[in-house]
């Protein structure tokens, strides 16, 4: 353009490709009018990418990969590196959240047609770049060698083994040892790090060149290019910078609302996002009681599970994925957008939905007979949305499409909301029927626990305990004396004179002088260090297995526990609390409730063991020990996760300010999109 | 697009705007990259203030220790030695007075010393050319460092700069400052803590 003038024209004499690319894909891409909330996920899918990208790097100047040292670097940069605990928590809330706003993109082309002609290769990418993510996802959650990391590692690598001939071999070679190792981790690194973080961005590329050259469908599913203006451009289009950026700001800033509430408010997601049992280092020989992949691989494990049948199991997952490859030749029907197309399409589509959902869903939960059966019903009707939209498509009266597409089109907010409902229904009602939990502590239910974080005083009293009691044999040793300390308000020489052991600067971790290997010997297992036993296990877990020890002259050390059945640990704390003994008392009935006499109505004493007495008095009374297991608990609350109170802090503070950035930003599209129709 | 009037001004303030806030957000965000390269709290533990008995130290010796892993000279210096500093010829420094040395406020004077301490002088072992570990040379009148006018000192081999016994350096040569004095404080006569700011009242 002749106006430019100083740098731009310099630059522009000099290397014309940049102007030329930006014109393509920004200032002259023109996109439909009539995009909606659904066209908002791939932007935002780019939104994830740079966050895992940034992140990700940064992490990686942390972390180191090795066996011995991945989980305690970790936690090193939870605790020691500055600020390192949002960089850790925002990868991992980001790794969900790239699934969550990927499946919402791919469940918009479903809906849209975006995958019929001419834009089978948009999809195919796009697919690609899915399976590349899942990839990334898996080998990223192997690098923090918890317990989860390796578990879920070892069951993926050996979903290999099922392929006959070669399988066994295959495993071994992916693991490089004879079991999932350091050796492992190594180059499950590099391939999480450099090589497929590589392919991704490419894949990208290529998705969003596909798609330029094509151009981008719309709710409405017909062409914007059957009408253009004078200049040649499409009038039902708009160019994408400034109008469709400006547009996007918007879910951008909501989205990062989202994310940032869950990373400083619940960065573990209720165990969805960091399982529970990823807190607890990995051990070989050492299954957890429940084991699951994250939540984004959890329809296909359900599918896997659903298979009585190994190498049929793995075919019916990898089937899973490979049929969506193909969609696009098994969709025949004339018209691309579900808006048009017949009902049936649209019952299918909100139960492929519902179904996927419910695979999810049970593909976290342990499997019960009830619940394998409806897995493979959700599996047959899964594949027959696949295999049947081929025969439907042609069979199913559509309606007929318009002309140019439509700025009010769609089924409106009630019937988007009656869909939802739909769907939840769905969900909900088959869930419903096979549900059945256990008890929450072993074999009762938990005691209620609420940490006081800002309670000092609490905590000092929680720390001396731990010092005197626990740290005989447990360590602390991914947490420094110093911040312990700093964070409890306990002057640094008074630290040292009472807790510290001797030998030990405050700046020091809390290891404890036991060596792990004559541990072993003396109580059968290494006694495991507790500095992140209130995250693994839960704070009401730890409290309630202290509070139920009891006589039990069967065992070794003559107690047994109710929450940790035959658990190898004495009671450490008998000389505070004494030694209780089972008394007759009422047991817990199925529904989770007090089992009670029908006709009298008063607790049935059915249980030998329903209640406790203490004969042998400690030097406690039973409410001065209830009180100093709450500090104990408290304290190991804290030190689970020492920045949580700051963690809330900073994040009222962040999403404060996102909601004054939402302001200008909502003016600024109004302003922009006002005069467009 | 229809005939409604784009309204400039109102745009531009928008676009200012949301610029702004949203410049504030990214320097906001940008705070725990930066912060995360700060040192580590296990460096910290590392870099801790050290202890060092200095009862030992003969007069005229010079020991090293380490803190931050960086040398520490702790010298003893000679009755002889604090004269000469006193009366060194002021052309031959740079930097007589200490005035653009990096040192704590509470060292003082010549002897570069907590006052009364004049004995001891502590130094970060670093040539503040390009960070060689000077030579400590107290051989008064050494030949090879220009013979009477050497009253002893530090000489840095790397790329020959010369300091006095308190470490100040020569003029003409390529170190521009004289040698830093850590913090430091007495906890008692024999126990010197380096890392620790003497508190002054
Ligand atoms: S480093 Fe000492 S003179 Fe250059």
């Amino acid at each position: 353009m002749s106006e430019e003038k100083g740098f731009a024209a310099w630059l522009d004499s000099r290397m014309p490709t940049l102007k030329r690319e930006w014109n393509r894909h920004m200032a002259e891409y023109y996109a439909p009018k009539n995009f909606n909330f659904w066209y908002y996920f791939g932007v935002l899918a780019m939104v994830v990418l740079v966050i895992q990208l940034v992140t990700g790097v940064w992490l990686l100047m942390s972390y180191q990969g090795s066996a011995e040292q991945a989980f305690a670097s970790v936690e090193y940069i939870m605790r020691d590196v500055e600020l390192g605990w949002i960089i850790r928590y925002a990868h991992s809330t980001g790794a969900s959240a790239f699934f969550i706003v990927v499946y919402m993109h791919m469940f918009r082309g479903l809906m849209y047609g975006s995958y019929k002609p001419p834009r089978e290769l948009v999809w195919i990418f796009g697919m690609t770049i899915y399976v590349a993510l899942m990839a990334e996802a898996f080998l990223g959650y192997v690098l923090p060698w918890g317990q989860m990391s390796y578990w879920g590692a070892q069951v993926i690598i050996s979903l290999f083994g099922a392929i006959p001939v070669v399988g066994e071999d295959l495993v071994q070679w992916i693991r490089g040892d004879y079991l999932i190792s350091g050796i492992t981790l190594n180059r499950f690194m590099s391939l999480h790090v450099v090589a497929i973080p590589i392919i991704l961005l490419a894949l990208v590329v290529m998705h969003i060149i596909a798609l330029h050259d094509v151009g981008s469908n719309n709710p409405d599913g017909v062409s914007i290019k059957k009408y253009k203006d004078a200049k040649g451009n499409p009038i039902d289009g708009i160019p994408f910078f400034p109008y469709f950026v400006i547009h996007d700001l918007v879910p951008i800033v909501v989205f990062l609302f989202v994310f940032c509430s869950i990373l400083f408010f619940m960065p573990e997601m209720g165990g969805f996002f960091l399982e529970y049992a990823n807190f607890e280092i990995a051990n070989n020989l050492k299954t957890p009681e429940h084991i699951a992949p994250v939540w984004y691989f959890t329809p296909f494990y359900s599918m896997l599970r659903a298979v009585p049948d190994k190498l049929g199991g793995f075919i019916v997952m990898a089937a899973a994925i490979a049929i969506l490859f193909v969609l696009p030749w098994l969709d025949r029907s004339p018209v691309r957008s579900i808006r048009y197309k017949g009902m049936f399409s649209r019952v299918a589509i909100l139960m492929l939905a519902a179904v996927f959902i419910i695979l999810g869903y049970l593909g976290v939960k342990a499997p019960t007979a009830a619940r394998t059966v409806l897995t493979q019903i959700c599996t047959v009707l899964y594949f027959s949305y696949f295999i049947g939209i081929y025969f439907w498509t042609r069979i199913e009266s559509t309606k007929l499409e318009p002309d140019r597409i439509s700025m009010d089109g769609g089924i409106g907010a009630w019937k988007t909301i009656g869909a939802i409902l739909a769907v939840a229904t769905m969900v909900i009602l088959p869930i419903k029927a096979v549900g059945s939990e256990g008890k929450s502590c072993g074999t009762i239910n938990c005691d209620p626990f609420e940490a006081q974080l800002n309670n000092d005083a609490s905590l000092q009293r929680g720390a001396q305990l731990a010092v005197n009691y626990c740290m005989g044999c447990h360590s602390f040793k991914y947490s420094r004396w110093e911040r312990v300390a700093d964070d409890l308000n306990i002057p640094h020489q008074m630290m040292l004179d009472n807790m510290v052991f001797s030998g030990q600067k405050i700046g020091e971790l809390m290891d404890i002088a036991m060596p792990s290997d004559r541990a072993k010997e003396w109580f059968g297992a290494t006694p495991p260090d507790l500095t992140l036993v209130a995250r693994s296990r839960s704070s009401e877990w730890v409290y309630t297995y202290l509070r139920h020890f009891y006589a039990d002259p069967s065992r070794p050390l003559g107690v047994n526990n109710k929450v940790y059945k035959d658990v190898g640990m004495p009671h450490a704390l008998l000389d505070l609390q004494g030694l209780p003994e089972c008394v007759r008392g009422s047991s817990l009935a199925t529904n989770g409730g007090v089992k009670r006499d029908l006709l009298t109505g008063e607790d049935v004493l059915d249980n030998p063991c329903g209640g406790y007495e203490i004969n042998k008095a400690g030097s406690l009374s039973p409410e001065e020990y209830d009180a100093a297991i709450f500090d104990l608990v408290n304290f190991l609350t804290y030190i689970a996760e020492p920045m949580a109170e700051q963690r809330k802090h900073i994040g009222k503070m962040v999403l404060l300010f996102l909601l004054l950035l939402m302001v200008p930003v909502i003016l600024l599209n109004r302003e922009y999109w006002k005069g467009i129709h | 697009m229809s005939g409604d009037v784009v309204n400039e001004s109102r745009r531009k303030f928008l676009l200012g705007a949301t610029s702004v806030i949203g410049g504030a957000g990214v320097v906001g965000a940008a705070v725990p990259f930066v912060a995360s390269w700060q040192p580590s709290a296990k460096a910290k533990a590392a870099g801790a203030p050290i202890k060092v008995n200095i009862s030992k130290l003969e007069v005229g010796a010079r020991m090293v220790v380490e803190w931050r892993g960086k040398p520490v000279y702790i010298v003893r210096r000679t009755p002889e030695s604090l004269a000469a500093i006193n009366a060194i010829d002021s052309d031959i420094l740079r930097d007589v007075d200490s005035e653009e040395a990096s040192q704590p406020g509470y060292v003082k004077g010549s002897a570069r010393t907590l006052a009364g301490k004049e004995e001891y002088l502590i130094l970060v072992g670093l040539c503040t050319h390009l960070g060689c570990a000077p030579l400590y040379r107290p051989d008064v009148g050494a030949a090879d460092l220009g013979g009477d006018s050497w009253l002893g000192g530090f000489f840095c081999p790397c790329h020959g700069s010369k300091f006095d016994l308190s470490g100040r350096v020569f003029a003409g040569v390529p170190a521009p400052t004289n040698l830093e004095v850590p913090p430091h404080s007495y906890e008692s006569d024999s126990v010197l803590i380096i890392g620790i700011d003497t508190e002054v009242a």
